[in-house]
């Protein structure tokens, strides 16, 4: 084994990109690939190819209506963090620009923190005795602690969008700073007034940022299966979680990875759809 | 300089071999409660073997972990005696090595010859812990206490229930409920009243959880006061931190387990696993764990727990993958 391996003359780096590759990401989405086309007997998975799983996921009602549902959830999820993250972009871009790179740094620093630590803070944030409901009975907004922003669908929503959020206010903001001074001087230069130059200058330049980032946010989010358990409640039966319950707890790994299957087709159509809309024709 | 790729390849597999170097330690995959310090530090003291613990959120989860892994990850499970067959069945456990448990002699009469841990006359889980999956209310929203499991469909209670997330006990509980016979061979018919039970308490619910601790922090973030228990151990963790709570049984019955330590297929440390079950029999530990976490040992008699004749022993269920399916569907349902 060592003398045959020997034998093979790549170049270390080469052969390194290509082992981290093949390893860490083609081999195991091929056997994921191929897992959806197995079915278990027995607790044992029997390697017969067979459309079985695919069959059983098209007619059955719960799987279908997690199924919409989650992508339904994800979408609003990517508009309310589109209209969040572009607010949050152009804020940042109009600061001078050591203000700037501070909030910029300031809003990658919670990605380098656990998601789950995360969801935890979030449902401190969100519970009956927690800081929004504190904030909410010192401002005599309401009596009593509402109970209604956590262990549902909405906190999911909540959830998702605040840690989602740098997803999306980085490519816009990357965006804005691509947009070269002179074409805003040019706007100015012919007469155009603020809202003019935002709306047909600044907008349709950013946006294609914010259409890459509504793509990071979608799919994430129509995947995730932590915060829909940790703060979904009983509605947070979402599809990431029917997915989680095939490989966790039923032990049915090739109905997992058909189900799985479907959520990367739907990921991978996102995906090439942010591709055209985030680098329109004429930008290029 | 490593300059091709056999080089690199070949050093690659020596560093994971390298890996593997044995220590002497116990990989424990168990509930919580089965690892607390206060016997842990004297065993690790006593015999040299360190321990390692990861803890499980149900009886499905854990199942599927030894499953995937083949039992490999693990030296040790907690499982209950009705589980035991599906994990023979699967091939995932092995038999103990009994002459190196001496300390089984101190095992109470009711636990010392439990027929569901035998096949084959080899042994293959070793009881440590029996309790049950009761209610928990607390008693400033429950003055006058709770007799009937019918509280966690009562609409006036909407908004303040917490429900496990187990499949298996779900739906059995939902059976011992509807007072059917045997709720551990349900019929078809069975199967869609407690279906149709299960959905109907949705409503009600605040949250479904997984694992002990994520019950007692949802009670701690919600405006939770019932509760379908995974154990003793929730309600002493419960009042650990200030509520004043009470376990009981109700009248319907509920269900009983008795948890044994299984060897898993993929042992690595045989020897420290022995002595791991060996040193929970020494008729210390039991106790100690009884006072800090409210399950009943099976060394020494537990006076507390004094409603052993209201459960319902455990017992392999019908149909596995169906109750998963079940669950799921309830899980699903809008």
């Amino acid at each position: 084994m060592i003398a045959f391996v020997a034998k093979l003359r790549l170049p270390a780096s080469d052969c390194l990109l290509w082992g981290i590759l093949g390893l860490f990401i083609l081999i195991p989405l091929a056997s994921f690939l191929a897992y959806g086309f197995f079915y278990t007997v027995d607790n044992s998975v029997v390697y017969r190819p067979t459309l079985a799983n695919f069959l059983e996921i098209l007619t059955n009602d719960s799987y279908r209506t997690t199924f919409f549902k989650t992508l339904r959830m994800a979408l609003e999820v990517s508009v309310i963090n589109l209209f969040l993250g572009y607010a949050t972009a152009y804020f940042i871009w109009l600061r001078p620009p050591t203000m700037r790179n501070f909030l910029v740094i300031a809003l990658a620093v919670p990605l380098l923190m656990s998601y789950i630590i995360k969801i935890y803070a979030m449902r401190g944030v969100l519970g009956t005795n927690g800081l929004l409901n504190s904030v909410l009975l010192a401002l005599g907004i309401v009596d009593d602690p509402v109970s209604t922003f956590l262990f549902n669908l909405t906190a999911v929503r909540i959830t998702l969008s605040v840690v989602l959020l740098p997803f999306m206010v980085l490519p816009i903001y990357i965006s804005l700073e691509r947009i070269p001074n002179s074409v805003l001087q040019a706007a100015e230069d012919l007469g155009a007034h603020q809202i003019q130059t935002f709306t047909r200058v600044i907008l349709p330049l950013s946006l294609p940022g914010g259409m890459v980032g509504a793509m990071f946010t979608f799919v994430l989010a129509s995947g995730d299966f932590l915060a829909p358990e940790l703060v979904g409640g009983i509605e947070g039966f979402t599809y990431g979680r029917l997915i989680f319950s095939q490989f966790g707890l039923a032990f049915n790994w090739p109905l997992g990875a058909a189900l799985s299957i479907l959520l990367m087709i739907v990921a991978l159509a996102v995906i090439y759809m942010a591709r055209r809309l985030g680098n329109p024709k004429w930008q290029r | 300089m490593i300059r091709y790729c056999g080089y690199f390849l070949n050093a690659a597999v020596l560093l994971f071999a390298a890996g593997y170097a044995a220590a002497q330690e116990v990989r424990l995959f168990s509930f919580e409660g089965y690892a607390e310090s206060e016997w842990v530090e004297p065993f690790e003291a006593e015999t040299g073997c360190s321990v390692s613990v990861a803890y499980t959120g149900s009886v499905d989860e854990m199942f599927a972990k030894m499953a995937g892994s083949d039992g490999a990850d693990y030296d040790l499970i907690s499982i209950d005696t009705s589980i035991i067959q599906r994990y023979l069945d699967n091939e995932l456990i092995i038999p103990f090595d009994m002459s190196m448990i001496p300390n089984t002699a101190n095992l109470l009469p009711s636990f010392s010859s439990v027929a569901e841990v035998m096949s084959g006359g080899a042994t293959y889980g070793v009881p440590i812990a029996w309790g049950s999956l009761g209610l928990i209310y607390d008693t400033e929203a429950f003055p006058e206490g709770i007799d009937s499991w019918e509280a966690l469909w009562d609409p006036a209670n909407k908004g303040h229930i917490l429900a496990l997330d187990d499949a298996n006990n779900n739906i059995t509980n939902a059976a011992i409920v509807l007072g059917i016979d045997n709720p551990f061979n349900l019929t078809d018919a069975d199967f869609n009243a407690v279906q149709q039970k299960l959905i109907e308490q949705k409503q009600y619910l605040i949250s479904y959880y997984a694992g002990f601790e994520e019950g007692v922090n949802i009670w701690d973030t919600s405006e939770a006061s019932l509760m379908f228990s995974m154990g003793e151990f929730q309600a002493v963790e419960l009042a650990n931190r200030g509520y004043d709570v009470v376990y009981s049984i109700p009248k319907e019955g509920g269900i009983g387990w008795l948890d044994t330590w299984a060897l898993s297929k993929g042992v690595q440390d045989s020897d420290c696993a022995h002595k791991w079950v060996n040193y929970y029999l020494n008729g210390i530990t039991g106790p100690t764990m009884t006072a800090i976490n409210g399950y009943g040992n099976t060394t020494n008699e537990s006076p507390d727990l004094d409603y052993a004749d209201k459960l319902v022993w455990l017992q392999p269920a019908e149909d596995f993958d169906r109750r998963v399916e079940v669950w799921n569907a309830v899980k699903a349902a809008q």
